[in-house]
């Protein structure tokens, strides 16, 4: 670049230079949370920092090769998100539902006497003639309420079979009448109630129709009252068929579940019924069961007639306080302070308020906008966070890189993974068969191994398609698939330890490891990092600067230019597939040997095709693939970080992903119109003379990019 | 009265280019109107306009004297005005007559089956009428270039054209074919049609039309009557200076021979025999012309002799060595240069820079790759010299070829060609879709390097052009040399096509005296 050059790209680069410099304090401030301390407290900032002024200046390199084209690779991701954040809604769609569905109880509270003790079925249990007390309970009377043609049997029995405790049993009317009595059973009563009764000594009055609606008491006694016999007797009033009139007494909390979510029949309601006398002041309490769940409840007090007689659908903050530990947010329901106006059976019926609309939305809208922003910030919400975003922008952006160069020659080659599986495997076999050598020689030579293994991997679709004709594009996916396969079986067979539970091989030695450069807990970034900037550079050096890289750039934008002029296509064609799998090899070796330290089973976790959106978005430019890779491995950073902090699948990446892959082909057909559109158009401007011919310029320029 | 007019047209492309300038068009009824100018003058875009395909940013139409709005393509073929692309716009897998009724079927069974009696009858009468001979059954991809075009005529008429724009339609076709349009048309006329004809062959028009009208950047020049004008008046207005229409062409003895190609036979892979036992010599400072109608083996010598394609036999050689089996580089090291016929297929990468477009041959020798490195900068001053030298219109050759005109990327086909300082250059339809002022360029270019000692072989299917720079003309007919001439200025057109179209074969002997 001239001097002039230099001075009209001036703007450009000092744009550039802002953007570069903003985007490395953005990150380094986000990932020490602001705060000076935390960043001198930890170990390796130095390097973290150094990391970061190499991410800005990636974001430099984008602007200053892209320009315009920048802002429209921008644009594409953007709008990707956008998708992106659509199809996160879909996760949040029915995010309000949480004001539904849950646990929940209902009580009420009162200081009163209760009117009833139990209702049908309730097991009323008491020590009777217990000799260590004062007064020793020789008879016990419990009321219940009953309906008109109620048949009930009133049971009293000692559940203990040597308790010797003979009972008796009386059934009284409202007015303390004796209906019935009762002071022992058959032999026929004790097979009917066999649940209950154990011996003869126990009572039962059988088959006793209710005369009228009303409260009824039981009293059981001991039959023999100065006998010395003691134990738990216990009464119960059996129904059958007659249900219960009564769901709940004073103080004592009922409830269940809301919408539960796998529930064949849900409940959407509920209502119970309890009895109180004239004059007692109760309070009505319908509240979330635990405090995690956000059910929001409404409950409405029904009098005996019908008539409902109080409802409220929240409670205010100091009833909460008051009410606690039972109320717990102002979503619970509370009447408070309500005096019975008469005695009778009353109903508290009790729902989820329903939803609106506009909660169903601004829920939805809210969550997604959660969501997402873990999305959005989340690599850098934490240092390991942001580790693992560089350890995946490393490898992204060596693949991106070796897709790069097949795809500059216009070879839709998507080989990179297998030649990754070559690559990591010959570095693993190199490093576990010759640990002890020294690093400074293992390294480079594990390095160079993965390259070379690489190289002829990806120089096998070549020959294919340079001697036979073989689509590179199948040809490539099917030795992928031997490539896998044949890693599998090499692991398996020959470098699993015998004792190790799965398939991976050994850990490698500390001398077979890249050196690292950054630790946070375990999680490291290692030399790759400046190792990536040499390859970067001999990439741009191969595409733009040698003889190979003109017939490579030649072949990709007319092969049959190519030929005409003398290029060797099918070498060329061979050679990129071949550097293009070298370059591939070595992100093989640095998941290998910087980020697994051992061999382990898909190895690539199918990043050689992630490879193939990071050098799309790049436009095939060796010198903004850094940018791309870090910006898609941000992506699926993010998208992990929401998986587990949002519950959002991480397909949510796929899914942008596609869309990126979709704009930019529909990119290339926006590019391919508008370069006919200007082929036209510069006849038309050059016609005029050369006055006019600056205005080619910007437009023409465009092609070239695009 | 006119019978279509076009009134101060102006159109602005979003993009902001002028591409008609106030332009006004007015055409008689029954008369053919020619339409003439450069590329990128703006006749297309007129062209569209009126079809519907474009709309004008001002200015109006009128019809029959009334202004009308033509929104569409469909509306223009409402209004009687039917257009004949360059492209042919048929379906190949189709018959000719399921092509002209395509979109109007004849159908029987309420609307469901088409009636191809009645579309073959249609078609025959269609045909008869106007005399444009077709076969109605035979499927559009296997019917010759001219045939495909009379059914892009009838297939305007059968949707009631009563105007027919015909763009470019020569472009396309041989001379007899040539002909046999320009019967047609007046036929056409003669029925009562109307004919606007757009080309920028000037013979063309005086040959067929009433009146001229010649547009250059975007403006109308002036309208003329045909018969009150010629070739040379009409150039100057198209190109807007004085056009030598004749090239300055000194005579020079022939030198040493520097191609002798020795029996070289061609036999595709389907088994065609397109190239049958060619044997020639071609001599320093001369221009040896290559006629015969396009399809007779032309091609494939081209691409035979610079290792495009590998003879099936036969030799070649360059300077008394044999260059044939090896590829191209072979060949061009051996200073062969070459003229493709189809500059985009193989000429050119649009998407490329003129820089890097400028050194295919031999970027991969000094100065443009030094110790392994390409050489920017000695690639950046490549392309600006010839830039200049060639007269290229490009404001800098760091822009792709694709930005450029036709014309223009030709003239980077021929500075690549002939900087490569070759002995022998084949140059095969060098000016091709060319624009008159590149075809006086390049034709000059030609005739100064022949006298500067460069060997030619000069293929055309033109050819006027061949007869006019040749110093000999070799006649292929069915991929065999079937004679050779001095080009002597009694030879005549019709001399040369019997040769061409196979009714004439020149003795052994005679071949031997002139090789």
């Amino acid at each position: 670049m001239n001097q002039r050059h230099f001075s009209r790209h001036l703007p450009l680069i000092a744009f550039s230079v802002l953007i570069g410099l903003g985007v490395m304090f953005f990150i380094t401030y986000r990932v020490f949370g602001g705060s000076w301390e935390t960043m001198t407290n930890a170990p390796n900032y130095v390097s973290l920092i150094i990391v970061n002024a190499l991410i800005g200046f990636c974001v430099l390199l984008f602007v200053v090769e892209l320009r315009w084209d920048a802002l429209r690779v921008i644009l594409t991701v953007i709008f990707a998100l956008l998708l992106g954040g659509l199809v996160t809604a879909v996760f949040f769609l029915d995010a309000a539902n949480k004001y539904v569905q849950g646990e929940f109880r209902v009580q009420v509270v009162s200081d009163a006497e209760p009117l009833i003790d139990m209702g049908y079925g309730d097991r009323m249990t008491e020590l009777f003639n217990n000799p260590n007390v004062d007064e020793p309970v020789k008879e016990v009377s419990y009321q219940f309420v009953g309906r008109e043609g109620d048949e009930i049997a009133v049971l009293a029995y000692v559940e203990d079979r040597n308790a010797d405790l003979d009972m008796a049993v009386a059934l009284l009317d409202a007015n303390d009448e004796v209906l019935a009595e009762a002071s022992g059973a058959t032999e026929e009563q004790l097979r009917t109630f066999r649940r209950y009764l154990k011996t003869e000594n126990d009572a039962v009055i059988e088959s006793f129709v209710l005369p009228a609606d009303g409260t009824y008491s039981v009293v059981a006694r001991m039959e023999n009252p100065d006998s010395d016999a003691r134990g738990e007797a216990t009464v119960v009033v059996v129904s059958e068929g007659g249900e219960s009139p009564v769901d709940m007494a004073y103080n004592a909390p009922v409830g269940a579940t809301f919408n539960a979510p796998n529930a064949s029949d849900p409940i959407t309601e509920a209502a119970y019924r309890f009895a109180g006398s004239r004059g007692d002041v109760i309070s009505v309490l319908s509240y979330a069961a635990r405090s995690n769940v956000a059910v929001d409840l409404e409950v409405a007090l029904v009098g005996p007639d019908g008539a409902v007689l109080a409802e409220s659908t929240g409670s205010t903050a100091e009833q909460v306080a008051a009410y606690r530990p039972n109320l717990n947010s102002e979503r619970d329901a509370i009447i408070e302070g309500f005096t019975l106006p008469a005695s009778g059976i009353y109903t508290v019926r009790t729902q989820p308020e329903p939803l609106t609309t506009s909660m169903r939305i601004s829920e939805t809208v809210s969550q997604t906008a959660d969501a997402y922003e873990t999305f959005l910030l989340g690599p850098l919400s934490r240092q390991n966070r942001w580790v693992i975003w560089m350890r995946d922008a490393l490898t992204l952006i060596m693949l991106g890189l070796a897709i790069a160069i097949v795809f500059r020659a216009e070879q839709f080659s998507l080989g990179a993974d297998g030649q990754l599986y070559f690559g990591a495997l010959a570095a693993g076999a190199l490093v576990l068969a010759f640990g002890d050598l020294p690093k400074i020689l293992l390294v480079p030579v594990a390095l160079l191994s993965a390259a070379t293994a690489g190289f002829l991997w990806g120089l096998v679709p070549g020959v294919l398609k340079a001697y036979l004709g073989a689509n590179e594009l199948v040809s490539t996916l099917m030795l992928n698939t031997v490539a896998a396969r044949f890693y599998e079986m090499v692991i398996t067979e020959q470098l699993q330890p015998p004792d190790a539970g799965f398939t991976t091989s050994d850990w490698f030695a500390s001398n077979g490891l890249l050196t690292p450069i950054i630790d946070v807990a375990g999680d490291q970034v290692t030399i790759a990092v400046y190792l990536l900037i040499i390859l970067v550079l001999i990439t741009w050096v191969l595409i733009q600067r040698t003889p190979l890289g003109y017939e490579i750039r030649m072949i990709g934008a007319n092969i049959k230019f190519a030929n005409f002029g003398g290029v060797n296509s099918k070498r060329t064609i061979m050679l990129a597939m071949a550097i293009s799998g070298a370059v591939a090899g070595l992100a093989g070796a640095h998941l290998a040997m910087g980020i697994h330290r051992r061999l382990i089973l898909n190895i690539s976790l199918g990043l050689g095709f992630e490879g193939v959106v990071v050098a799309l978005l790049a436009r095939n430019n060796p010198l903004v693939v850094p940018f791309t890779g870090l910006l898609y491995a941000y992506l699926r950073t993010g998208a992990q970080v929401m998986e587990r902090d949002a519950n959002v699948s991480s397909e949510v990446v796929r899914i942008i992903q596609a869309v990126v892959i979709l704009l930019i082909t529909a990119d290339a057909l926006v590019a391919f119109f508008r370069q006919r559109r200007i082929t036209r158009r510069g006849t038309i401007e050059l016609d005029d003379g050369s006055g006019e011919a600056g205005g080619l310029t910007a437009s023409a320029q465009e092609v070239a990019h695009g | 009265m006119a019978l279509i007019e076009a009134v101060d047209i102006v159109k602005i492309y979003p993009n902001g280019v002028l591409a008609n300038d106030h332009v006004s068009l007015s055409v008689e009824a029954g008369e053919i109107h020619a339409l003439v100018g450069e590329n990128g003058a703006g006749k297309s875009t007129l062209m569209k306009i009126l079809y519907g395909l474009e709309h004008p940013t001002s200015g109006e139409i009128h019809l029959r004297g009334q202004p009308v709005t033509i929104a569409s393509p469909q509306a223009a073929i409402d209004m009687g005005i039917g257009m004949v692309h360059q492209n042919f716009m048929l379906v190949d897998a189709f018959t000719v007559a399921e092509n002209i009724v395509l979109g109007r079927e004849p159908t029987i069974h309420q609307g469901i089956t088409i009636n191809r009696q009645t579309a073959i009858r249609d078609t025959e009468m269609l045909s008869q009428q106007y005399g444009l001979y077709v076969e109605p059954n035979a499927r559009v991809d296997t019917v010759p270039v001219g045939m495909r075009q009379r059914v892009e005529i009838l297939k305007a008429l059968y949707r009631g054209a009563e105007i027919l724009i015909l763009d470019e339609p020569t472009a396309v076709l041989t001379p007899r074919e040539t002909d046999d349009l320009f019967k047609a048309v007046r036929n056409l006329v003669s029925e009562g049609k109307t004919v606007i004809f757009i080309t920028h062959k000037l013979r063309e028009v005086m040959a067929i039309s009433d009146r001229v009208t010649v547009m250059r950047d975007a403006r109308r020049v002036g309208t003329v009557n045909t018969s009150e004008t010629n070739e040379a008046e009409l150039a100057r207005m198209m190109v807007g200076r004085e056009v030598f229409m004749q090239v300055e062409k000194p005579p020079v003895r022939r030198g040493k021979p520097v191609l002798e190609a020795r029996n070289l036979t061609f036999i595709n892979e389907t088994g065609r025999t397109l190239l049958h036992d060619a044997t020639f010599t071609a001599y320093e400072s001369e221009i040896l012309g290559i006629a015969g109608v396009e399809g007779n083996g032309q091609t494939e010598l081209a691409e035979v002799l610079t290792g495009l394609r590998a003879a099936t036999s036969g030799e070649a050689y360059v300077d008394g060595v044999s260059v044939l089996g090896h590829g191209p580089r072979k060949v061009r090291e051996a200073r062969v240069a070459h003229i493709p016929e189809d500059r985009l297929t193989n000429g050119v990468a649009v998407m490329a820079t003129i820089g890097d477009n400028l050194i295919v041959d031999r970027y991969y020798r000094p100065p443009f790759t030094r110790m392994g490195l390409l050489d920017l900068a000695a690639i950046r001053d490549n392309g600006q010299a010839l830039v200049q030298q060639f007269d290229i219109l490009a404001p800098s050759a760091d822009l792709p070829v694709g930005s450029l005109s036709g014309g223009n990327m030709q003239k980077v086909v021929v500075a690549r060609e002939l900087s490569a300082d070759p002995r022998l250059l084949i140059a095969a339809q060098p000016t091709r879709g060319v624009d008159i002022g590149a075809i006086e360029y390049i034709h000059q270019q030609l005739v100064d390097q022949r006298t500067n000692g460069l060997a030619i072989l000069l293929i055309s299917a033109d050819l006027q052009e061949v007869m006019k720079l040749s110093d000999r003309i070799m006649v292929m007919y069915n991929g065999e040399i079937v004679a050779i001439f001095p080009n002597t200025p009694d030879l005549t057109e019709q001399q040369l096509g019997l040769y061409m179209l196979g009714a004439e074969r020149q003795p052994a002997e005679e071949m031997e005296r002139y090789q």
